[in-house]
């Protein structure tokens, strides 16, 4: 079609040029919708250090997130990218180094407390709490529930009960965007990998949470899904949600990625727009090797 | 009668104390997957607190509260030293500490009261004990049967429900529920023993003795406790400790203090094995610390895997098989087998342990576990 443009144009009925200007008008239309990333820091590490044994898993790394952005996150198998996450989020604690986030240090806290704080950390292999019900992970995520507190399910017990009822609501609507609404009822152990995947991105979604970690969500995941995640990603940033990715798929990086960090031996390597990385040497050689 | 009505009256009491135990290992385990081989020893303190306390006047309800609330305690610091590490400390800490309770308290100088101390190898007698200086009069025996009446109502009325239930749920896959239906009946059947031997009891003035009020009070202690557990583990409290149980780090990436769950499980858990220890001492009226060996546990352990872990009904339907079992076998066997007493007690385990075995092999979800979540990937 590209090398024969005369051969394409005769072959082509009258209304095709009519679709594309069709689709580009949808672009310009969806385009002010996406919210430009401010020049907000909603995370920032800075100097970020972690050895294990002799390893630098994380050597002196720094990593920032824009308010409202779909910051990526990529490097090399064992370029530290999950431990850095880890760092981020205290399931490991740093050797040194400083992490920001929204505008307080965080270092010191409990990993649950930087949860509480709104920043919700996903896992590389999807966990899920195998013998609940889809639905009881979902409720489980969400924040200050009354029914928490073991002195409130006696004393409070009609605002439980309510607030139950709104949950479950909020739940299946995130279940339907996310297509496992007709599993609500279902085990989450009988999930496939794909699915589980899906279901810990919801279950991220339903804390409303303002910045989402996710490691690697496309792992795995069959391409007609991958579009899915990815359609589903773009629009709860476009309803203004923060994500920080890990990804080996370069095909979601550069559709989503307003900007994305480089490791590789657990240092940055460079940082920019995706299309300034792909066609950064170095990234390029720490990919394929000298 | 067949049986004398006292023996029943008695079994009755054990079976209860086992269930109250049982239901708070439940917890901790079944619903929150703590390891905890030492429960006896929130019931040793539970028991000797109780009678310890009433032995210096103290009433006795408020001996046993105090005593729950020790337990509930020790279950604090065992927590606090143990939690942070790696999950099979705690299994090691807790046996460890049980032997070193029971040992404690027979080694120790024990206060028995007016201002005198014995050592606790010799044991603990004359204690206090609920409604042994009273007499049955017609106010009080209306009273316990009003009580036993209402447990008998909710308990029947909730038994209902569940058959009904489970009979549609049979209708819609077109199905009889026929294993449902032979548990509805035999639990209605249980029940009805149960209320049949209290009313007797309670009946005939004469014949009243402090076991009889016993009953009833700890019949109306395991319903309110039950109750409770069942609303709790449904209410999203109980959530978080089923997420726990199910893997730690979800909870935690989800803002969920997970040591603070775990410690108020095992603290609740140790709680209500705190206050079975109470009516544990009451009913045997003598305390040795003999009574409180590791073995009580493991008891405990057999009837929450038969009943089905993380299902408080199954707890309560272990409890019942395990003391049918004993019982049974402690009259049948001994015409049957030209066995000593010593080795017709171990041949009791040993079969007990077969049958673990088996039903591990038949059914390895416990008679209520659900057998889907068997089958489920980690
Ligand atoms: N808990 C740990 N103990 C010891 N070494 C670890 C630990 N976690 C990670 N490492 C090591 O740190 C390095 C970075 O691992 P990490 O999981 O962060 O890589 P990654 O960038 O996420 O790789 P991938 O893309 O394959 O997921 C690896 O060499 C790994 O072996
Ligand atoms: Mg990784």
């Amino acid at each position: 079609m590209v090398n024969n443009p005369s051969d394409s144009l005769s072959d082509v009925p009258l209304n095709e040029p009519q679709t594309d200007l069709d689709e580009i008008l949808k672009q310009v239309e969806d385009a002010p919708s996406r919210p430009q990333p401010s020049d907000n820091l909603l995370l920032s590490a800075n100097g970020v250090n972690k050895s294990f044994g002799g390893l630098k898993a994380v050597d002196n790394a720094t990593l920032e997130v824009s308010q409202g952005s779909i910051t990526g996150l990529i490097g090399p198998n064992g370029a530290g990218k999950t431990t850095l996450f880890n760092l981020i989020s205290n399931f490991i604690r740093p050797d040194s180094g400083r992490v920001i986030f929204d505008g307080e240090p965080v270092e010191s806290l409990a990993p649950h407390q930087i949860a509480q704080m709104g920043m919700i950390r996903t896992f590389q292999v999807a966990r899920v709490l195998s013998r609940l019900s889809v639905m009881e992970n979902m409720l489980l995520a969400a924040q200050k529930q009354t029914g928490e507190k073991f002195w409130n399910v006696w004393f409070r017990a009609h605002e439980v009960k309510q607030e139950e009822k709104d949950l479950r609501e909020r739940a299946i609507a995130i279940l339907e965007s996310v297509g496992l609404a007709h599993k609500a009822n279902d085990y989450a152990g009988s999930l496939s990998g794909g699915q589980r995947k899906l279901l810990e991105m919801g279950r991220a979604l339903m804390s409303q949470p303002k910045l989402i970690l996710l490691d690697e969500p496309a792992a795995g995941v069959n391409p007609t899904l991958i579009n899915q995640i990815c359609d589903r990603i773009l629009t709860w940033n476009r309803e203004g949600m923060t994500f920080l990715i890990i990804e080996h798929n370069m095909d979601v990086i550069m559709s989503l990625c307003d900007r994305v960090w480089v490791l590789a031996e657990g240092r940055n390597l460079a940082v920019g727009t995706p299309e300034e990385i792909q066609n950064n040497s170095q990234v390029l050689e720490a990919y394929l090797g000298k | 009668m067949i049986l004398p009505l006292g023996y029943l009256v008695s079994l009755i009491i054990f079976i209860s104390v086992y269930a109250l135990f049982g239901l708070g290992l439940n917890l901790q385990w079944g619903f929150t997957g703590l390891i905890n081989f030492g429960h006896v020893a929130f019931m040793a303190v539970g028991a000797y607190t109780t009678v310890l306390l009433s032995l210096q006047g103290v009433p006795l309800f408020i001996a046993a509260l105090i005593g729950a609330a020790l337990a509930a305690l020790l279950g604090l610091l065992v927590g606090i030293s143990t939690l942070r590490l790696r999950e099979d400390y705690l299994a090691i800490v807790t046996i460890g500490l049980s032997e070193m309770i029971r040992l404690i308290v027979n080694n120790q100088e024990l206060p028995v009261g007016n201002g005198q101390w014995r050592s606790g190898v010799f044991g603990l007698q004359g204690f206090p004990l609920p409604f042994s200086n009273v007499t049955l009069n017609p106010l009080l025996q209306f009273f316990l049967i009003a009580v036993l009446t209402g447990i008998a109502g909710i308990g029947g009325w909730q038994l209902w429900r569940w058959m009904r239930k489970k009979l549609q749920q049979g209708k819609m896959s077109q199905s009889t529920p026929i294993a449902s239906l032979i548990m509805g009946i035999i639990g209605g059947v249980l029940g009805l023993i149960v209320y049949l031997v209290g009313l007797l009891s309670l009946l005939d003035a004469n014949s009243f003795t402090y076991k009889t009020g016993l009953m009833v009070v700890l019949l109306l202690v395991l319903t309110v406790v039950f109750w409770a557990l069942e609303r709790l583990v449904k209410a999203p409290w109980g959530r978080v400790l089923k997420a726990i149980r199910e893997d730690e780090q979800v909870p935690k990436a989800l803002g969920k203090n997970v040591f603070w769950y775990k410690l108020q499980s095992l603290m609740l858990g140790g709680a209500i094995a705190g206050f079975a220890g109470a009516f544990y001492a009451w009913q045997l009226a003598t305390v040795y610390p003999d009574n409180f060996q590791p073995q009580i546990t493991f008891d405990a352990w057999t009837i929450i895997i038969l009943g089905g872990a993380g299902n408080n009904y199954g707890t309560l339907l272990g409890t019942i098989i395990f003391w049918a079992y004993f019982e049974g076998t402690r009259f049948v066997l001994p015409g049957l087998l030209p066995f000593d007493d010593a080795r017709l007690g171990a041949f009791r385990i040993m079969v007990i342990g077969l049958l673990l075995i088996i039903l591990m092999m038949v059914r390895p979800q416990g008679i209520l576990g659900k057998k889907e979540e068997l089958t489920l990937g980690k």
